[in-house]
């Protein structure tokens, strides 16, 4: 029985100021590819009550006590410490994502890069600087900063904000609670059920790296259809903010009072476009990069790729190879039953439809369900299956706007290969409200301050004051 | 009927045997030799190889051919997917065949698959016989003016229906159900008091009644039968079949089903059978009694029908009795596909299956979804 403190294990995922040391643990399986079991508290109306008030008390004695410059500085030393693998913290960290996502060892690196870049200090402070021109407005009355006024002004998060995880994309659990303990409030997170190590771990770091900081934050796992904590973490917050599919998203939505503020970051598609002037072998290289990244887990990994005014079944073509040299070099995990029963039949329909005579075709990666493009098709249709690319051929911009326009507002981010119309492209991109336009290749990655859903990381979460 | 002439000479040799062969085990249920299920099993897919240029063409890009199968268990199953897209029929299209739709529930989107079937004689032959067996325990031949008053809760074929089901019960009632026996749901609806009246008259003279429905229809039959406290007593001998287990309903539990048929028609377990069938199939499994949550009871088969269940990833045969993705070579497929690989879960032990349900999909990953959600999200 461990109430806080004690010895990290990813079995036991969870920080919870406050905890009573007698709270009972619950064993849960985990959904993630490994599928680890793990261990949580069982948390009642009181004891929910217990944590929220805890991480609530420390928050607003950190606004006092702690300046942003110095919440940053430990903030990035904590979040650092996991994605180096070179410490302790860093290499169980990586241990856990391998196993948890069923992750070879170069995918886990290249993750643990990408978090080292976005965690900087220099990164974070960087972010404050550019939404909010410093960090004066979350430290006191200023009449600075990007909302530049005669009168004084200072920014606030609330003082718990509840943070829900439905999603499973490695890393972005902790990339939330940075951003509101940056904004300054007390965050109490839900987990991602797949991976809800690294946000403990980050917690029990942060602990470590300033005591007062560690208790502004409190992460666990439960149930969906558990009354608690649900019901006092929410009404003790006043924002919440949920990454998740949109079941996840309305479930959420469906137990907000009407005063708690709802940020959510909700499904959306990537696509790409690969442009008449594109080198070919190069610009299906790149996408074959973004798609074996995270399989596709993110919603930035392009699943419908455009042959702009181009042949599409030279793309097609030209992507099923790289798939296949980019999977032999990183296979992926080995898919559960339910996958691969989805891949199966997505691919029977796309054979069948093509020997039925319909102008589509299937390349895969023989009976096993690795890789897959279809070539031809609906033109809007994805499965959402890793892996699982579809091709269509367009005559130019304008028709690919005519095609994605029941996708408005749906699109995260639009990859492209070539220069021929890129202008119109991006202008395509910006009136469908897609969030970010690229080069294929980078996909996956996007930069630490990226628009995620099209939005600022921190404005959304802050309130204004301002003093006459 | 004669099988019209259209039909492949090797078609017709080899329905013939089958119909002969299924006769032969009607009249004496023993297990079929090794030998005799893999040869017709693979003259039928040669007949198919040959006959369907679409099945010839997905062999071909498998290198399978009737020169490189050697056993039943390596002929290509056909996805349930291509029904959606091709005829698999080994005939042209003619008057006397019939077309039976698949329910489009699978996938949820409504998009439904044909199954033409060439020889309707091959059909009834196969069903009457499983039937007579597994569901009535007595051969064909003892039923008929002999066998139970058939009553029906599926609508007539004739409505103008492609239900495989609805000409199954058609047909179990016009030659294994005495006169008399029909559907009591003419109108689509089953009409209870028409039911209530057969079965009364058939308790008075103590012959025996068998039910058939879907497993929704029976629910709301009973349930109506338990909200008036209306019980029937059927009479000894009779039993009733369900079919389609909770599709439509999810939740509904067989074993509430079971209780309330027990408690509203007098009806045990053991005379409360499930049919397990597919449009795509020519073949059932029947199972009788309880079953585990979620799965179905135990289903038999004829030894026409042989069920694997395979690793979803490999397609490799799973150990005796675990769970994999279900595979049915069914030689009453002889005219249109003898092998089918489905989207559903279940164990087989002894030849025995255990149906679990359909895989539920793919489950939801990261942020990344089906642009069919993301479309139907934004509709909300």
């Amino acid at each position: 029985m461990r109430a806080e403190g004690g010895p990290p294990a990813s079995r036991d995922p969870w920080h919870l100021p406050g905890l009573p040391a007698a709270a009972p643990l619950r064993h849960f399986t985990g959904t993630s590819p490994g599928g680890r079991g793990f261990r949580v508290p069982a948390l009642d109306r009181e004891t929910a009550r217990l944590v929220a008030d805890e991480v609530r008390r420390s928050a607003l004695r950190a606004r006092r006590e702690r300046s942003t410059e110095r919440v940053i500085a430990a903030v990035s030393r904590a979040a650092l410490r996991l994605a180096d693998p070179g410490q302790p913290d860093g290499a169980a960290a990586a241990r856990e994502l391998s196993e948890e996502m069923g992750w070879p060892g170069s995918l886990t690196a290249e993750t643990l890069a990408g978090m080292r870049a976005s965690w900087t200090a220099e990164a974070l402070a960087g972010v404050v600087r550019r939404e909010l021109g410093g960090p004066e407005p979350l430290d006191g009355w200023t009449t600075g900063g990007v909302l530049a006024a005669p009168r004084r002004r200072r920014a606030s998060g609330p003082p718990l904000l509840l943070v829900v995880h439905a999603g499973n994309v490695p890393g972005v659990a902790v990339t939330a609670a940075v951003r509101g303990l940056l904004v300054r409030s007390g965050v109490l997170c839900r987990a991602p059920r797949s991976e809800p190590a690294l946000l403990a771990r980050f917690a029990r770091a942060l602990s470590e790296e300033d005591s007062l900081l560690g208790h502004c934050l409190a992460t666990t796992w439960w149930p969906e259809d558990e009354t608690e904590p649900w019901d006092s973490w929410v009404k003790r917050s006043r924002k919440v903010v949920v990454y998740g599919g949109s079941r996840a998203v309305d479930g959420v939505r469906a137990r907000l009072p009407a005063h708690v503020d709802l940020v959510a970051y909700g499904p959306r598609i990537g696509i790409a476009a690969i442009l008449a002037d594109a080198s070919l072998p190069a610009a299906a290289r790149a996408l074959a990069r973004d798609v074996c990244a995270y399989d596709q887990q993110g919603c930035v990994s392009p699943r419908l790729v455009y042959a702009v005014g181009r042949d599409g079944d030279a793309v097609g073509e030209a992507l099923a190879e790289a798939l296949e040299r980019k999977t032999s070099e990183r296979p992926p995990p080995e898919p559960d039953a339910d996958t691969a029963v989805s891949v199966r039949s997505a691919r029977a329909e796309a054979e069948f439809a093509s020997l039925g005579g319909r102008p589509v075709r299937l390349l895969a990666s023989g009976e096993l369900p690795t890789w897959t493009v279809v070539v031809g098709g609906d033109p809007l249709i994805t499965e959402g299956l890793p892996r699982f690319v579809r091709v269509h051929q367009v005559e130019g911009v304008r028709e690919l706007e005519r095609t994605l326009e029941p996708l408005e507002g749906r699109i995260q981010s639009v990859g492209y290969a070539g220069s021929t119309g890129l202008d119109d492209l991006a202008d395509m991109a910006a009136r469908l409200g897609a969030c970010r336009v690229a080069p294929v290749g980078t996909l996956a990655w996007p930069p630490p301050d990226w628009l995620h859903d099209g939005r600022p990381q921190l404005l959304p979460l802050l309130a204004w004051t301002e003093r006459e | 009927m004669t099988p019209p002439s259209r039909l492949p000479p090797a078609f017709r040799e080899l329905a013939a045997e089958l119909r002969e062969a299924f006769a032969r085990w009607d009249r004496e249920p023993r297990p079929w030799p090794e030998a005799r299920f893999a040869d017709l099993a693979l003259r039928s897919f040669e007949l198919q190889w040959h006959t369907v240029a679409p099945y010839r063409a997905y062999c071909e890009a498998r290198g399978a051919s009737p020169d490189t199968v050697a056993d039943w268990p390596d002929i290509p199953p056909v996805p349930t997917a291509a029904f959606r897209h091709v005829d698999l029929a080994v005939a042209p299209r003619a008057g006397g065949d019939l077309r039976f739709r698949t329910s489009g529930t699978t996938r949820g989107d409504g998009e439904r698959g044909t199954h033409r079937v060439v020889d309707p004689e091959l059909y009834r032959a196969s069903l009457e016989a499983t039937f007579a067996r597994l569901v009535l325990g007595r051969p064909a031949r003892e039923c008929g003016p002999n066998g139970p008053l058939v009553l029906s809760l599926i609508p007539p074929f004739a409505r103008g229906s492609d239900s495989s089901l609805a000409w199954m019960s058609d047909d179990v009632a016009a030659h294994l159900g005495r006169p008399g026996s029909r559907s009591v749901a003419p109108r689509g609806e089953p009409d209870a008091a028409e039911a209530r009246s057969s079965i009364l008259a058939c308790a008075e003279g103590r012959i025996p009644v068998c039910i058939l429905g879907t497993t929704l229809a029976v629910d709301a039959w009973t349930r109506a039968l338990e909200a008036k406290a209306d019980a029937l007593e059927l009479p000894p001998g009779s039993v009733l079949m369900d079919t389609g287990g909770a599709k439509g309903r999810p939740g509904l539990q067989r074993e509430e089903v079971l209780a309330r048929v027990s408690a509203t028609l007098g009806l045990g377990a053991e005379a409360i059978v499930n049919e397990f069938g597919m449009t795509e199939l020519l073949s059932q499994r029947y199972g009788r009694g309880s079953a585990d949550a979620g799965a179905s009871p135990p289903l038999v088969a004829p030894p026409w029908l042989r069920t694997r269940a395979l690793d979803p990833v490999t397609l490799e045969p799973m150990p005796e009795g675990e769970a994999g993705i279900l595979c049915h070579t069914d030689l009453a497929n002889a005219g249109s596909a003898v092998s089918v690989l489905t989207e559903d879960l279940g164990r087989v032990r002894d030849g025995v299956l255990e149906w679990i349900g359909r895989a539920p999909g793919a489950p939801p990953r990261g942020c990344s979804l089906a642009t069919a959600e993301l479309l139907r999200a934004g509709e909300g």
